[in-house]
């Protein structure tokens, strides 16, 4: 019976999980528009509803109703399955992500993750780097110059920046010993990585962005150039996919910058999960701020920025990490 | 050693620069938005705003187009057509005239060539529709009451043509010339 | 040949060249308002000046007035000429009423384009402006004196040039004035070159007032086809109707001007001003059907008739107004397919003149409306220029102002631009007039120089003509004509006998023979009649023949392809009853004519303004026609319609020859003939001179260099057999109101002559009738009802009776009738 019972709980969770994710997700774009609104002195949405809280759903109507249009050169299987990998790639991560201390019904210990893989670190780097497929297929099927330039750009870009982001991770391993983000977690009961490892934090945050494909590093669809790179020729609710895509990885980085070094939902007095679901707001909210201010970078310094500094600075991080922990015998 | 340290400086430059800018943007997160909450909030607009066209009337109530064709010559889009005609009086007028605001980008060159004044651009720019169709604008439609801009203006006072009365009756005129009389 | 510079270019000019004309030789226009080429100059408004830095003259001249010479250096652009030209712009502007706007010169007017050039752009004298009053000056030119800038163009071209009087400068200094002692319509037929020739926007056209500017006009150089001679003209359409002729100068055919029924009778394309008059859909029996479905039925119903009857029992028309390319097209056919046809004349007699007339052409003899200026002597026999061919009256008028002696041998009240003595002959007169005319300027030692063919022509020709009535002297004629050295015989093919043609041919030639460069031009009957005679065997049939085989029942099926010959035939009842005998009439037409009212299948075909077509005038020119626009409906008058669509209303028309092709279902005219040029060429073998294929050949000459026939006897006396008893009542045409597009043009209506019979005043006076007295003509049956207007100046015993709307001349049931006095009655 116990079996019934996890299957229950498991689906339970991931239903609660997904929905969580795309309320969230679907809000963070309010969010942003409204953030950005303000940060150029203008209000942002605030049409539909009251403070314009029903335009996700008024968007979510207009792209669901909207012509799924197939270019005719386009290769249609390929076409059509790219949105729906780079939705799904960040929501299958949330299955490693611990989102509260354990809860205890009865007597019973549900912990507070999908499931707590022992390397679930590497299952994360792993499918993070999966998403660039859904921009590679998406663009190459479009059979249209502008997008395959947006998945080459992509491609090119994941590569560079899943070295360093990885390389940035190396540390937090080493500290914990363990690839296991419970354990992570747990790991950090006494300061939070982020003081420990301020380098590894700032790498990972650029790395992040770059992953998320945002400002600055929006280079495979940037507009000016390739009118909408990777799904230039996407419309109705498969770049609506695209679009979700995006903002699940931005909720799901900032889900991962809490776990690997905010302290999880490790936090005083206020129940744990408030703590995580607010370490995980910050990350998203940090990458508007940064949309509203930085331009975006040239690919020349795109390539400069990763190779050329992210990933020496990287390499030394964890040389030193070494060398201290051996140093202070951990 | 030297060269280490203006990289050090470098870099400190570089992210304080980046503070800077994040600083910023912060600030203007809490200024009020400048925004005018159109359509709730309708600004006022400059007499010489350029929007939906009208041909107006000289102050003795006529219609002051004279067909003279130069409005359509120099719109830039050709969304002006027009056939002069002779009214019975001999005055010159448009038969019809005929703008496709489909057409027309609001750029007031029409306004500018128009020797009469007689059409101008209005400030209303709230102008969408449902049908292309809609969007053509005949005479009926553009015609006004008033003088628009110019309220004094009538071309007919300067030109030497006549419509009504004698030759020489206009500003800055002799008298006509009498081809049968010696004197002189 | 002097040699000069000017702005640093040098430049060789014959000698008498103006130094306006060298710089215009060198790409250099110099402003100018009162000098024209074909006017001369005068003078009179000082735009034209530029600075003489070397060579006879020193300092600013005007360049119209200095014949170009040898060692001139002159700048167009020296500071002081400039400033020159530029205070002569700010004096002219002086009292200029500022109202471009509403003056139809406006976008055409070389008085604005020149002030705006000359930078010219506010007025700075603080005095009053000069005014005037208009006049009325007829239904074609609208007048606006205040605009005039005293150039005296109009006045040098309407009475020097064109010859008429009743429009000329009044008043002197400041207070100059143009315009008519008294208003009213303008007497010349050529008054609206005066819309050409100002400069300003004193004289505009009425058709085209308010309606247009020039820079949204569709323009294309285009042919006149009101009359035979094919002045060249520019097509302008806007909104899809035709809005303005203007003339285009083409030296050798109009010079630079048009009459008034080229320039005005433009308006049967447009079909009239409400646009209903043109027949724009096809019809079958009547009921509008789609082009389609008429070709359909036409062709079906031909192949029934050709299978049924055999194809001899289909006959094409064609007409003097078809282009060069549908007459080939249906002689082809004809030929191809065993029709009958083309017919292109209703009267045969008028068709074999014409084919005498062009097979007599030759390229040593014929002679261009240009040559004609040069003349020393013009006889002009059996026509009446003013009316059959106006511009070749404005070509006579140009020699007769070089001292040029005119006789003119016609028996009608002949009235032209320019002196002249009159011969008013009989048509069977005409040849012995002329005939003994010419003997009489052959002296004995040059009759001695001639080969024996012409000695023996000269010989036969009548020694002697009874002039006494005329009280001309023909023999004093002669002696003028022997001292001639550039003679010119114009000949008409109307009223003459038939053998008359044939006789001017020779009578040129000998004068050609004895010394002299003497030329010919005949007066034909239509645009294209030149080329109609080119295309079909000697062999063809005539009308009535048809006519009669159709009563018979061996015809079953006509095409008139742009011929009515219920207008032309004067027969009506006789046509009426005949035509309805047939099973099929189809009709190719863009006028609204009796034919193709009464059509079984009806075509529209294009007007010459809306397609390519080609023409040949009398002197063997081939003139091209450009499409000046798509036709269709006019969109003038109302407001245009607020719908959207992808087709043209009233688009349907197509050039007749491709109409005749389609309707022919006949394949093999393409398998054999791929091109229209050709088609043409295979048809006329006079082409193959222009390049086998060459299409559109445009002012290429086709006549031979020799021609044909040689020194026909001449008939001495006069016709034998016994002289019918009475008035030989002739039909004539007359301007504006005889030729076949002008009829249906409103735009002409308002000049149409009075209907008028015309009988010489003795005449009339022993009848018992006087001057404006309604007569009525008795013909059996029925008679014809008709203001009488006398004249002492034409020939005793004819009635010349104008065809012209209004007069029910079909009546007459033959080409010309004798008429006895007694049936000539007042009413
Ligand atoms: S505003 Fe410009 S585009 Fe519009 S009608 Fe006038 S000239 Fe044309
Ligand atoms: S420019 Fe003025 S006067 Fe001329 S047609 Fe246009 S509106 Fe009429
Ligand atoms: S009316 Fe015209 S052509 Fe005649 S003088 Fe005046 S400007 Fe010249
Ligand atoms: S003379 Fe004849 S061809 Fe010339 S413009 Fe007049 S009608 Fe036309
Ligand atoms: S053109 Fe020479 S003075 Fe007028």
């Amino acid at each position: 019976m116990w079996w019934i019972l996890g299957l229950v709980l498991l689906i339970m969770k991931l239903i609660i999980v997904i929905s969580v994710l795309f309320g969230f997700a679907a809000y963070m774009v309010l969010v942003e528009r409204k953030l950005l609104g303000r940060f150029q002195i203008r209000y942002g949405p605030n049409r539909v509803g009251p403070f314009g809280l029903l335009q996700p759903l008024a968007d979510g109507i207009k792209l669901i109703i909207k012509e799924d249009f197939v270019p005719r050169t386009a290769d249609r299987l390929v076409f059509l399955t790219a949105p729906a990998v780079v939705a799904a790639v960040p929501l299958v991560i949330t299955a490693v992500i611990p989102f509260s201390d354990d809860l205890t019904i009865g007597g019973t210990r549900i912990p507070m993750v999908i499931t707590d893989l022992n390397i679930g670190m590497l299952f994360v780097l792993a499918l993070a780097s999966l998403a660039v497929y859904g921009i590679a297929l998406g663009g190459w099927a479009s059979n249209s110059k502008y997008s395959l330039l947006g998945a080459i750009r992509g491609s090119a870009q994941l590569i560079s920046y899943e070295l360093s982001m990885g390389l940035s991770l190396v540390p937090v391993v080493m500290l914990a010993g363990s690839f296991s983000l419970v354990d992570i977690v747990n790991a950090q009961e006494r300061l939070p990585f982020i003081l420990v490892q301020p380098v590894s934090f700032v790498i990972f945050l650029i790395s992040a962005m770059a992953e998320s494909n945002r400002i600055p590093f929006d280079l495979p669809e940037s507009e000016n150039e390739l009118i909408g790179g990777f799904h230039t020729e996407y419309s109705g609710m498969r770049f609506g996919l695209f679009f979700v895509g995006e903002y699940v990885s931005m909720i799901v980085l900032g889900a991962l910058t809490a776990v690997f070094f905010l302290g999880g939902w490790r936090g005083p007095i206020l129940p744990s999960l408030f703590w995580f679901l607010l370490k995980t707001m910050l990350i998203p909210l940090f990458f508007i701020w940064t949309r509203a201010t930085l331009p975006r970078l040239r690919y020349d310094q795109l390539m400069h920025l990763g190779w050329k500094f992210l990933l020496p600075v990287a390499l030394v991080n964890i040389v030193v990490t070494g060398g201290v922990m051996l140093f202070m015998g951990w | 050693m030297a060269k280490e340290k203006s990289v050090l400086r470098d870099l400190l430059d570089d992210v304080m620069g980046l503070a800077d800018s994040y600083a910023v943007t912060l600030k203007h997160l809490f200024r009020k938005p400048i925004t005018e909450q159109y359509p709730d909030f309708k600004r006022l607009l400059p007499a010489r705003s350029r929007g939906r066209i009208i041909l107006t009337r000289d102050p003795e109530g006529e219609e002051r187009c004279v067909a003279c064709y130069l409005c359509s010559a120099v719109c830039p889009t050709d969304c002006i057509s027009i056939e002069g005609a002779e009214r019975k009086d001999g005055r010159r007028y448009p038969l019809w005239f005929r703008i496709n605001f489909a057409r027309c980008i609001y750029c007031g060159m029409c306004e500018e060539a128009c020797p009469t004044l007689a059409i101008q651009l209005t400030p209303d720019f709230e102008f969408s529709k449902y049908g292309v169709l809609d969007f053509l604008y005949e005479k009926e439609d553009l015609l006004v009451d008033h003088q628009g801009k110019n309220a004094d203006y009538d071309y007919y006072r300067h030109a030497g043509v006549s419509v009504e009365g004698d030759k020489g009756e206009h500003i800055n005129e002799k008298p006509p010339v009498d081809v049968k009389s010696n004197l002189p | 040949m002097p040699r000069l510079v000017i702005d640093d270019l040098e430049i060789e000019v014959p000698k008498g060249t103006k130094v306006i004309d060298a710089a215009e030789r060198l790409g250099i226009m110099i402003p100018r308002f009162c000098y024209h080429e074909a006017l001369g100059a005068v003078g009179a408004c000082r735009m034209c000046a530029v600075k003489f830095i070397q060579g006879p003259f020193k300092g600013i001249q005007m360049s119209c007035m200095i014949d170009a010479q040898d060692g001139m250096i002159v700048s167009t652009t020296d500071q002081e000429a400039v400033d020159f030209r530029k205070r002569v712009i700010e004096w002219l502007m002086i009292n200029h009423p500022h109202d471009c706007p509403v003056c139809d010169e406006g976008g055409q007017c070389l008085l604005q384009d020149e002030t705006v050039s000359s930078g010219h752009a506010r007025r700075r004298y603080p005095g009053k402006k000069r005014t005037y009053r208009n006049q009325y000056l007829g239904p074609f030119i609208a007048h606006e004196m205040n605009r005039c800038i005293h150039c005296y163009r109009c006045s040098r071209y309407y009475q020097e040039f064109s010859g008429y009087r009743d429009l000329g400068p009044l008043q002197i200094g400041n207070r100059l004035y143009f315009g008519r002692f008294k208003e009213g319509r303008l007497e010349s037929p050529y008054s609206g070159n005066l819309v050409d020739i100002c400069p300003t926007g004193v004289y505009t056209d009425i058709p085209a007032r308010y309606k247009v500017r020039r820079w949204d006009l569709q323009r294309s150089p285009s042919v006149c086809i009101h009359c035979a001679l094919g002045c060249n003209t520019i097509g302008n359409a806007h909104y899809r109707a035709v809005m303005r002729v203007e003339a285009r100068m083409n030296p050798y055919v109009n010079g630079y001007f048009l009459c008034d029924e080229g320039r005005f009778g433009f308006s049967y394309t447009n079909g009239g001003a409400d646009h209903a008059q043109r027949p724009w859909t096809s019809k079958i029996g009547g009921a509008d059907v789609t082009v389609e479905a008429a070709l359909a039925e036409s062709s079906s119903k031909l192949s029934e008739i050709a299978a049924v009857y055999g194809p001899e029992a289909i006959v094409a028309l064609g007409s003097a107004r078809n282009s060069l390319e549908t007459q080939s097209m249906l002689s082809r056919l004809c030929r191809r397919k065993g029709w009958l046809g083309p017919v292109w004349f209703t009267d045969t007699a008028v068709y074999r003149k014409v084919r005498s007339a062009v097979e007599r052409l030759d390229s040593g003899i014929a002679v261009s409306m240009r040559e004609i200026e040069f003349a020393d002597f013009v006889i002009i026999a059996g026509a009446d220029l003013l009316n059959e061919a106006p511009m070749a009256a404005i070509a006579v008028r140009q020699a007769s102002r070089k001292n040029a002696q005119i006789v003119v041998i016609d028996p009608r009240p002949i009235s032209l631009p320019f002196e002249f003595r009159h011969v008013p002959a009989v048509p069977g007169q005409i040849e012995r007039c002329l005939g003994s005319l010419v003997k009489g300027s052959i002296s004995k030692e040059e009759l001695k120089g001639l080969d024996s063919a012409a000695k023996g022509f000269c010989k036969a020709l009548p020694a002697k003509f009874g002039d006494k009535e005329s009280g001309i002297s023909i023999p004093e004629l002669a002696d003028q004509l022997m001292a001639s050295r550039r003679p010119v015989i114009v000949c008409g093919t109307g009223i003459v006998s038939e053998s008359t043609p044939a006789l001017a041919a020779d009578c040129a030639q000998l004068l050609r023979e004895s010394g002299k460069k003497a030329g010919l031009f005949y007066i034909l009957p239509g645009a294209s009649s030149f080329s109609s005679a080119l295309l079909s065997g000697p062999d063809a049939k005539g009308f009535a023949e048809i006519l009669s085989e159709i009563e018979q029942g061996s015809i079953k099926a006509l095409i008139a392809a742009e011929s009515d010959p219920f207008r032309d035939f004067p027969d009506r009842e006789r046509l009426d009853k005949a035509l309805s005998q047939l099973d099929l009439l189809v009709a190719i037409d863009y006028l609204p004519t009796e034919t193709v009212k009464r059509a079984s299948v009806f075509l529209p075909s294009s007007t010459v303004f809306e397609m390519n077509s080609t023409f040949v005038n009398p002197e063997g020119r081939v003139q091209h026609a450009e499409r000046v626009h798509a036709g269709g409906v006019p969109i003038w008058g109302a407001h245009p319609p607020r719908i959207v669509r992808n087709f043209i209303p009233g688009g349907d028309h197509q050039p007749a020859w491709e109409i005749l092709w389609k309707i022919s279902a006949e394949t093999s005219v393409l398998e054999s003939v791929l091109t229209l040029g050709e088609l043409i060429a295979a048809e006329m073998p006079a082409f193959e001179a222009t390049g086998k294929a060459q299409y559109p050949v445009n002012q290429a000459r086709i006549i031979p260099e020799k021609s044909e026939g040689s020194f026909v006897k001449p008939k001495t006396r006069p016709e034998q057999g016994q002289k019918p008893k009475g008035f030989n009542l002739l039909l004539t045409d007359r301007i504006f109101a005889s030729r076949e597009p002008s009829v249906y043009a409103d735009t002409l209506e308002g000049v149409f002559p009075e209907p008028a019979l015309f009988m010489h005043s003795e005449d009339a006076a022993a009848a018992g009738l006087s001057d404006g007295d309604t007569v009525s003509v008795g013909l059996e049956p029925g008679s014809i009802e008709v203001k009488l207007s006398v004249s002492e100046r034409m020939a005793r015993g004819v009635l010349i009776l104008p065809r012209q709307k209004g007069i029910e001349w079909q009546r007459m049931k033959d080409f010309s009738a004798w008429i006895a006095l007694e049936r000539i009655r007042k009413i």
